[in-house]
This record gives C-alpha cells, structure tokens and sequence, in this order.
C-alpha cells in the first residue's frame, strides 16, 4: 500500500485528506511537526507527499528545494495560489505536479495516481489478468489464440478498474478518468461501453468479472 | 499667440505712448521748433515703440508656440514640464513655476492613489486565497460524507465568482503577472471540461472536440479562465431540446489560430450581439436568468486585448452561439521569448 504524507495546516482539510485517501488504497500520514519538516519527511519516507506552500515555519517551496537535496519523493505542489507564475517556479523546484485549491477530490485522485505510475518509470505494455494477456498498446485482449478488440473506451475503463482491482470504482471516477483521456462521452455511453466490456470477456471465457455495487460502483474481481 | 491678439492686449500701453507722442509733438508745434528735429523724433520714437514690442513680443511667441506645440504631440498632456524650459520673461517664469508646483502635486496626490489601488488589489488577492482553503474543505467534507450534490454545485459556484473577481482585477491592472508559453489546447480544454464534467452531464450535453495537437503562445491560466466563461455561458443558456451540444474546434488560416467554441442554445438577440463585451451588460438573456452578472465576456475581451488574442461573437437567435479565439500565429512572441 502506497504511504502519502498530507503537508497542510488547515486541520479539516488534513482530516478529510486522509479520510479520503485512506477510502481510495493508500495510507495516509499527517505531518505533525513542522518545525522540524525535513527531518520528520525523511524518518516518515512516504512515496509521495501533497505539500501546501502556506504552512508554518517554512515556506512550502523552500522545503521542497530542502528535500531535493536530499530525495526524490514525488511532490504534488498544492496551492490556494492560482498563477502560473507560481506554478512554473514550484515545477523548478523539482515538484512533480501542481494542483490548486479547491481542487476536484478525484482529479485529486487522478494526477496522484499519475505521479505514481510515472515515477515507478514502467511503461507496460501488456497485463496478465486471469487466464488472459491484454495487450495495450494493439489494443487486443488475448485467450490463447482467441482475439477481441477492446475500443479506446473500453480500454480506458478496464485499466482503471484494474489499477483499483479489488476496489470499488464510482462511476464518477470512471468518468472523469475517461474525460480525462479526451473521451467526452455520456452516462448511458459509460453504460454501453461497460455493458460491452463485460460481454467481450465473457466470449472469452471470463464471465461476471465487472460486478455493479448498487449506489456506489464497479469492482473488478 | 497672433500679433492681433497680442497688440489688443496691450492696447492701454499703446494707447498711452501715443498720447505721450502727440502731447511732445503739440509741443514740438508750439514752441515752433525746426520741422526737421519733428521728423527725426517721430521717426526715432515710433521705431523705438516697434523695437521695445516686436522684441517682447517674439519673447513670448516662441515660449508660448513651442509649449502648445509639445503640448498636442503629447499623449500623457501631465508631462509638458518635463519637456519646456523655465523662460526668461518674468510672467513666464512665474507661470512656469505656479505650473511645475501644480505638476508636482498632482504627481503626489496620484501616486497615492496607485498606491491605496494597489494595496487594495493586493488585499483582495490575498483574500480570494484566503477563501478557497475553507472552500477546499467543504469539497472534500461533502465528497466524504457523500452530500448531496446540489451543496457541491453551490460550492462550485462561488469558486466561480472568486476567479471572476480575482480576473477582474487582474485585466484592470497594469501588473503583468502572466507568462506567454506555448500551450496545447486540448490541454486547457480538457481542464475546464473536467470542471464542469457534472453540470454538463447533469443537463445532457453532448460534447464534441476537434483540436488535433494545436499548440498557442498564451498564458495558460487566463485562457483557461477566458474558456471557462465562455462554456458556462453555454452551459447557462440551454434551448429546451433533446440534442444539447458543445462543439469546439481549432484551426489555422493565413495569420491566426483560431478556436471556435459553438453551441446550440437560445443566441443572442441580434439587438445586443455588439453590446456582449460590454461592462455589466446583460441584455435580454440576461434577464430571464438571475445569475447573469454581465461581467463575464467583458472580463474575457479584456484579457484577450493583453494577451494580444481577440476574441468575437456570432450567434443566430433561436439556434446557436459561436465564440471565436484568434491566436497570432506568427513567431513574434516566440523572439521575445
């Protein structure tokens, strides 16, 4: 499970932060100590830090120039600041990402998940998923010598849902990650193109795998 | 200064030097002095009139001309003691100073009031910041506790009127704090889709983009603030009809890049299509929808006009709304860069 450090010093935030991304599969820690922040970031070690510029002590930019001298945990820079300006100098610094206040809590989700992929540095091409090897970049899902194209959609979603296998997916999020990819599509496309997934696996054997959470979402088993 | 106007002025001393001279001549008559001593003091006395006046005068024509002079080519008209010298007639000079001390004054009482402006921009800056941490809270409280949506719309919308007041100053303001990159517009599009992904979805409008990898020298935040009224906008003024959409496009002719954002809702009367981009206008529309502030276009065209876009409007009634973005597509900027 991926450990992420919250840096802010509004307390509701903090606690909603940690709430949410405890809900989402990661472990959340709130930094505690500001005073000695560096220290307290490098003894916690977490794979990625949300750091706010306005917190106590120090500037949220200066710390970040600290820490780079030290590691390279991925920073999303978060501001109530919006200017590019601002934007620009904190991506000097060395932040991975910049998201400003009030932000979307799943496009939160989003450019976190992002950073993450981008910084294990793996491009990976296929996924073994049961008996099966999705090949993403052909856009194909293989069973032996069987082959089914997935659409771009289609693809989209099951790589979502796979990155979240064993939790549940609101549609939302679904969507937004869809939008996210350029797919401006609407509610009953996304039911469409779930419906279609399904029925695609299941020619291939693999039956059942999406199921629907009444009022809450999909899980793919 | 003509010399009509300059010898009217100084008609009561011309009045009394010819008095003077007839007084002297009568004597000269009287006491039967040599006729020819008459003509050498008329002639003497009337040359040394001319002399004392033309010498004044052109004094004061030169100062005079070369002030009104400067002071039409000027732009700034508060600069013209910048430009002429203190004179050397005394009038002048008094004139000069009462001028200079005015200047100076103004000057004073101007950077005062740059500074009370400025300070007060500052302020509202920093309370708009201020604002959105509790905002931030409230979004992640109602996302946890799963509220219903209407609150996040609520929300959604005061974060709203905080950009439009935080652009608003920042398009009133000589400060210059944009950068000019080159931006990928299916970038900034795909931001403020996201944005309003709810809204758009909740009212069944079907989207529709076309921008292939189009990239544009502007500041990215602006634009994305200049799109996002524009798509509210569209969002607000639905027609009653199944098929709601939102098509945007981009593309090049000969001098511009231009991104064409349609929409098929209620148009703009054609009586109020030239009044859009003025301040507080809200026209026809506006009036049947109570959230119309008549800010919104008004604050784009400004920002357009910085950022050295321009930005236009057509629209048929009853059909549809195009706004146009037209980005320079020469490499100016890119050699200032």
């Amino acid at each position: 499970m991926k450990k992420i450090l919250i840096i802010e010093d509004d307390k509701l935030i903090c606690s909603e932060l940690e709430v949410m991304l405890n809900n989402s599969g990661y472990k959340a820690t709130v930094l505690k100590d500001f005073e000695n922040s560096l220290a307290s970031i490098l003894n916690i070690n977490p794979d990625l830090i949300l750091l706010d510029i306005n917190i106590p002590f120090i500037n949220g930019e200066e710390l970040l120039r600290n820490l780079r001298k030290e590691s390279n945990i991925p920073v999303i820079m978060v501001t109530s600041k919006n200017n590019e300006i601002d934007e620009v100098l904190s991506m000097s610094y060395g932040a991975d990402d910049y998201i400003t206040k009030p932000y979307n809590p799943t496009i939160l989700l989003l450019r976190i998940n992002a950073v993450l992929k981008r910084t294990l540095n793996k491009i990976i091409d296929t996924i073994n998923y049961h008996d099966l090897i999705i090949d993403i970049k052909k856009g194909v899902v293989k069973k032996d010598k069987e082959e089914i194209i997935l659409t771009k959609n289609e693809m989209i979603i099951f790589l979502y849902l796979y990155q979240k296998q064993g939790c549940i997916v609101s549609r939302d999020e679904l969507m937004t990650e869809l939008w996210n990819n350029d797919e401006y599509i609407n509610d009953n496309a996304l039911t469409v193109n779930i419906s279609r997934l399904r029925s695609k696996f299941k020619e291939l054997g693999c039956s059942d795998i999406i199921e629907t959470r009444k009022g809450q979402g999909y899980i793919l088993l | 200064m003509k010399i009509g106007n300059y010898l009217k002025d100084k008609i009561f001393i011309i009045s009394i030097l010819l008095i003077v001279y007839f007084i002297i001549l009568s004597f000269i008559i009287g006491f039967k002095i040599n006729i020819q001593f008459k003509i050498i003091f008329s002639i003497i006395y009337l040359l040394m009139i001319i002399i004392l006046f033309c010498y004044d005068y052109f004094r004061k024509y030169f100062f005079y001309k070369d002030m009104i002079n400067k002071l039409k080519l000027l732009d700034e008209k508060y600069l013209l003691c910048e430009l002429i010298k203190s004179p050397y007639f005394l009038e002048g000079k008094i004139f000069y100073d009462v001028l200079y001390e005015i200047n100076k004054s103004m000057n004073e009482n101007i950077i005062d009031y740059k500074e009370k402006i400025n300070n007060f921009k500052d302020y509202i800056e920093l309370w708009i910041h201020e604002v959105k941490i509790p905002l931030s809270a409230l979004i992640l409280y109602t996302h946890n506790k799963k509220v219903n949506k209407t609150i996040l719309k609520e929300i959604n919308r005061i974060d709203e009127y905080l950009e439009q007041i935080l652009y608003y100053i920042r398009s009133e303001n000589s400060n210059e704090d944009y950068i000019i990159k080159q931006v990928l517009l299916s970038k900034v599009i795909r931001d403020v889709m996201l944005k309003n992904k709810d809204i758009l979805l909740e009212k069944n409008i079907n989207v529709t983009i076309d921008l292939d990898n189009i990239l544009v020298l502007t500041d990215i935040k602006w634009l994305e603030f200049m799109i996002n009224q524009v798509i509210s906008n569209s969002i607000k003024y639905v027609r009653n009809i199944k098929n709601r959409e939102i098509k945007i496009k981009a593309y090049k002719n000969k001098d511009n890049i231009i991104l064409e954002i349609y929409d098929n809702g209620i148009g703009i009367p054609k009586c109020d299509i030239n009044k859009v981009f003025n301040k507080t206008f809200t026209g026809i529309n506006g009036r049947k929808i109570n959230s119309s502030t008549g800010m919104g276009l008004y604050i784009v065209n400004n920002l357009c006009k910085k950022l050295g876009h321009k930005v236009k409007i057509e629209s048929d009634e009853g059909k549809y709304t195009k706004v146009l973005f037209y980005f320079d597509s020469n490499l100016f900027y890119r050699e200032v860069c």
